[in-house]
């Protein structure tokens, strides 16, 4: 085994080919990767940071929350269900934000105001104020600080930013969170089309401690007729695109994994074909097929795990470097750990390919010269 | 050429395997971008295959139909800018329906002109004639399908009729109904009982004669702030998601193309120097050096045409499918462009190897590893 | 005369008659100078050779004395840095790398000491190899016929179909040596071609090379330490430092 390390570190040539491409390789993976957590994550950030373990939608809206409707009555039953802990309202508008200080500007951010009563992690308790909110960080870049007065909407309606929080983003933009007062009355002013409504979009259920999560739901939807209660990990699944991306993005990513197996395959054939005279020695004095075997899987371990490190390095430095609006990327580790892994294996597997050969590599062949 | 296929037929699985790796990798290319095309006609095929050359939405939308209301005053002020031919109005709002007894979400525009806003490729059936009926995206519905609006609470249910259908019209992923603005608001009213007054969304304006649809576009946004017009192709190829969607690809797309040549430059570059001995004694005996750069050629050409082709045929038959809801095409143009660009890098790749082989010296057959 | 289709587009051959019976080879005041570093080396120096057409000659001296440049300029793989080179009449002194290349795939023959054959090729390919790749060779038809009657005469057409791979050292020789004789050069090169034998194969192979040589009227340089072969050859010329003696 210590033999089929020192001949990559005496003869690092060929084993650098195959690891240059690998590597390229392994940047498409987590590049890939990246981009779906990065795509989903700006979608479903807002969701994601929850602290509430169910929301109820109205049964008509087909789990999408722009068409959901719940009326203050469907509320009050639903506060009545056993299990329920507390329950929230939550509604949400798309709308665009100018900064104070630039009241005609042509270029608004696009936000979602939140309205809430259960908060979600990062952002507090109780509700901001009348014309309050806290802002989803990523605002940052377009140069939004704690402090700040945005305009929102055609009626430039001002909103005062009174604190941040992480990785709320919903679609892919940014947050407002804020109460339903201060929600309804940007709406009314901005929505003339949506104005005067008592209804919310969905409630936000906290589940009594103990309490099966499921079974509430199901509870609640009993109680009511007419509504969908969902965990909130069912909700984010059901999400627009969601499914569609991860499924798509997966088979990508699994075709280019084989990729990886099959170019790894080609350049241990290409190698091999040349060491048949070694491994024919190295049998002669008494290498076992196994130690041979090991040698070979060792060296497509050493290349794939060198291939994934630039892969990673790569996604991070990537990660960095763009400005969190350009591009949806995210580099997390459990994405960069499962590309490393589909490497590793791919890299093995392809090594097999060329194992056949090493197998049969007679002994004997090793006196007299081989051609 | 003889030399160079018989040293493939003498070794094939190498051969093989790089074919099998260009080939997947193509299918990977055509497979993307057959994604990326059916994800943008997903998103914006409304708007771009729509009749009307410019659609005006409200500044605040940022390019969004759904985002954008036009309320009155501004909808007089747009009438009104010098340039402006005949306007339509243009509702937007996303529904749960019901067809067949299956539940499903539909986008459903309405308008008060249909001869200025409507679905430029009927593939099937007719243009509505009346009220209730409308143009559906063809991926999604029949002609006949009978489209009922899902009321809330005890609001009066509505049913739309599918009069014709249209290809490539779908809004946001979503099933996709064209009709008027009367039908529009009765589903309207259906799902949501409480509304009070119905805004369009947009307008969809025809320049006056003699405008073109760019002048009209700089008159509009010159002259009212508060609106944003886009020509139609802007309207499609500017909505927010689109261009992320494009620039995502983009970056995929070329680390994929890098890659093929780069294996196969490689790939070229090691078999050329494994067999340096048998060509510096071909040199030898005779055979000239354009004749060993044929050769590599002839076996590059050979393993790059297989693999595109082996890719194109792995491809066909899912460009049949439809993948997480979308439909992908087969589109023989940017399939032969891809063909194209691949083949020409994977040329080029093996311009190392070329290299190696130009600069042997016959006499090292003789000379060998060291001088005597 | 042997009759050549594989030659006949050979626009060089000055005279047909004195390619026949003139010299193989002459060598005039030939001089290979190697400059590298802070000196000069001579791998010859002033050599003078004559081969007759039909001519055997045996070349022998130490390692390092030119023996391998000698063949090389001989052989057109490589151009003198001074003096004349003319190979069956036709003087190659000034010759470009092409014209060389076809110079060698017409009226030389090679035997290197080590690769000799092409490895993914059976024997008979490696025959065949170089008419091919001329493009303007003979009918695939005739050289295979003559490929054929080579291998016959060498004893080796059974084994036509096998790569180098599945044969034996003294038969890849054989192989080389047909090889060699294909394209019915003036001039055959061989280099050390017994020293990796046996000796029961080496004699197999001495008699092999005097029969076919002499068979055809061919001439030969052979570099060799074989007193089997300096027995049978014409005459033996001495090379030491890059000159000859007698």
């Amino acid at each position: 085994m210590k033999l089929a390390l020192r001949e990559m570190r005496r003869r690092p040539g060929r084993f650098v080919v195959a690891w240059t491409i690998l590597a390229l390789i392994a940047v498409l993976l987590m590049f890939l990767g990246g981009l779906l957590d990065g795509l989903l994550g700006s979608q479903t950030g807002a969701y994601r940071s929850q602290q509430a373990d169910l929301i109820v939608y109205s049964e008509n809206a087909r789990e999408s929350l722009p068409r959901s409707q719940i009326t203050p009555e469907v509320k009050a039953e639903v506060e009545r269900v056993e299990g329920v802990a507390e329950v929230g309202s939550l509604g949400s508008t798309q709308l665009g934000a100018r900064p104070e200080d630039d009241p005609d500007s042509r270029d608004l951010m696009a936000v979602v105001l939140f309205g809430y009563e259960v908060a979600p992690r990062g952002v507090p308790e109780d509700p901001p104020g009348l014309g309050k909110v806290v802002a989803d960080s990523s605002l940052r870049s377009d140069g939004v600080s704690v402090g700040d007065t945005l305009l929102i909407g055609p009626a430039r309606t001002p909103v005062e930013v009174v604190g941040m929080v992480d990785a709320t983003t919903y679609s892919g933009q940014a947050s407002l969170w804020a109460s339903i007062e201060t929600w309804r009355a940007v709406t009314d002013e901005n929505r003339p089309d949506l104005a005067g409504r008592t209804t919310v979009q969905a409630l936000m259920v906290r589940v009594e401690a103990g309490d099966d999560p499921e079974k509430v739901a199901a509870a609640i939807d009993d109680a009511t007729g007419e509504t969908k209660t969902l965990t909130i990990s069912a909700a984010i699944e059901a999400l627009p695109g969601v499914s569609q991306q991860r499924s798509t993005f997966s088979q990508i990513i699994g075709v280019t994994a084989l990729v990886a197996g099959v170019v790894v395959a080609l350049f241990f054939a290409l190698i091999t074909v040349e060491r048949t005279a070694l491994y024919g020695i190295l049998k002669a004095i008494g290498a076992s097929n196994r130690t041979l075997v090991g040698g070979v899987v060792l060296q497509a371990l050493v290349v794939s795990l060198a291939a994934a490190l630039v892969g990673a390095v790569a996604a991070l430095v990537f990660d960095v470097l763009i400005e969190p609006g350009a591009l949806p990327f995210a580099a997390t580790p459990a994405r960069l750990l499962t590309s490393t892994m589909l490497l590793v294996i791919a890299g093995v597997v392809g090594s097999a390919f060329s194992l056949r050969r090493v197998l049969r590599v007679d002994p004997a062949a090793a006196i007299g010269g081989t051609p | 050429m003889r030399l160079a296929f018989t040293e493939i037929r003498r070794a094939p699985v190498r051969y093989l395997l790089l074919v099998a790796a260009v080939a997947l990798l193509m299918f990977l290319i055509l497979f993307q971008q057959a994604l990326q095309d059916g994800l943008v006609t997903a998103f914006v095929g409304a708007v771009r295959n729509q009749s009307a050359p410019v659609l005006v939405y409200s500044v605040d939308a940022q390019r969004t139909l759904q985002a954008s209301v036009i309320p009155p005053p501004l909808e007089a002020e747009l009438r009104a800018v010098d340039g402006v031919g005949d306007v339509a109005r243009v509702d937007q709002g996303t529904f749960t329906v019901e067809v067949d007894g299956e539940l499903r979400d539909a986008t459903i525009l309405g308008t008060d002109n249909a001869e200025i806003f409507h679905p430029t490729e009927l593939v099937e059936g007719r243009e509505p004639e009346t009220a209730g009926e409308a143009i559906g995206s063809s991926v999604d519905f029949a002609v006949g399908d009978e489209v009922e609006i899902v009321p809330f609470g005890d609001a009066e249910a509505t049913t739309i009729t599918v009069v014709g259908l249209a290809r490539d019209v779908q809004l946001n992923v979503t099933p996709t109904l064209f009709t008027d603005s009367e039908t529009f608001a009765e589903a309207d009213r259906a799902a949501n009982p409480d509304v009070a007054v119905v805004l369009p969304n947009a307008l969809a304006v025809v320049p006056a004669s003699g405008v073109s649809a760019e002048d009209v576009v700089d008159a509009i946004d010159a002259a009212v702030p508060d609106a944003e017009a886009l020509t139609r192709t802007e309207a499609a190829d500017t909505a927010p998601g689109v261009a992320q969607v494009r620039q995502s690809f983009q970056i995929i797309f070329a680390l994929y193309v890098l890659v093929i040549p780069l294996v196969t430059g490689l790939f070229f570059l090691i078999i050329t120097l494994q067999k340096a001995d048998a060509l510096t004694l071909l040199r030898a005996i005779g055979a000239p050096a354009s004749t060993l750069v044929r050769t590599l050629l002839l076996q590059v050409g050979a393993v790059l045409v297989l693999g595109l082709l082996v890719g194109t045929l792995l491809y066909a038959p899912l460009s049949q499918m439809q993948v997480g809801g979308l439909k992908l095409q087969f589109d023989a143009g940017s399939v032969l462009a891809w063909a194209v660009l691949i083949a020409v890098l994977g040329l080029l790749s093996v311009f190392a190897a070329m290299r190696r082989v130009l600069r042997i010296d016959p006499v090292e057959a003789t000379i060998g590893p060291g001088v005597r | 005369m042997n009759s050549n289709p594989s030659v006949a587009s050979s626009a060089e051959s000055n005279d047909p008659s004195s390619a026949k019976s003139g010299p193989a080879l002459v060598l005039e005041g030939v001089r290979k100078v190697y400059s590298s570093g802070g000196g000069e080396t001579v791998a010859l120096d002033h050599a003078d050779l004559r081969v007759e057409h039909d001519e055997i000659v045996a070349l022998v001296g130490p390692s390092g004395s030119g023996k391998t440049t000698l063949c090389s300029i001989a052989g057109g793989l490589l151009s003198p840095s001074e003096g004349k080179v003319i190979v069956a009449g036709e003087d190659i002194t000034e010759y470009s790398a092409r014209k060389l290349t076809e110079f060698r795939r017409t009226s030389v023959g090679f035997v290197f000491q080590s690769v000799n054959l092409v490895p993914y090729l059976t024997a008979r390919e490696n025959l065949l190899v170089v008419n091919e790749l001329a493009g303007r060779g003979s009918r695939r038809s005739d050289a295979k016929d003559r490929a054929d009657n080579l291998l016959k005469e060498l004893g080796l057409a059974d084994r036509a179909d096998n790569l180098p791979g599945g044969l034996s050292g003294g038969e890849r020789q054989r192989v080389a040596i047909g090889r060699a004789l294909m394209n019915e050069p003036a001039l055959v090169l061989f280099d050390e071609p017994t020293s990796a034998l046996d000796s029961k194969t080496g004699d197999l192979v001495v008699k092999l090379i005097r029969d076919e040589i002499k068979a055809r009227g061919t001439a030969a340089i052979i570099v060799t330490h074989d007193d089997r072969i300096t027995h049978y050859a014409d005459r033996t010329v001495r090379i030491e430092d890059g000159r000859i003696s007698a």
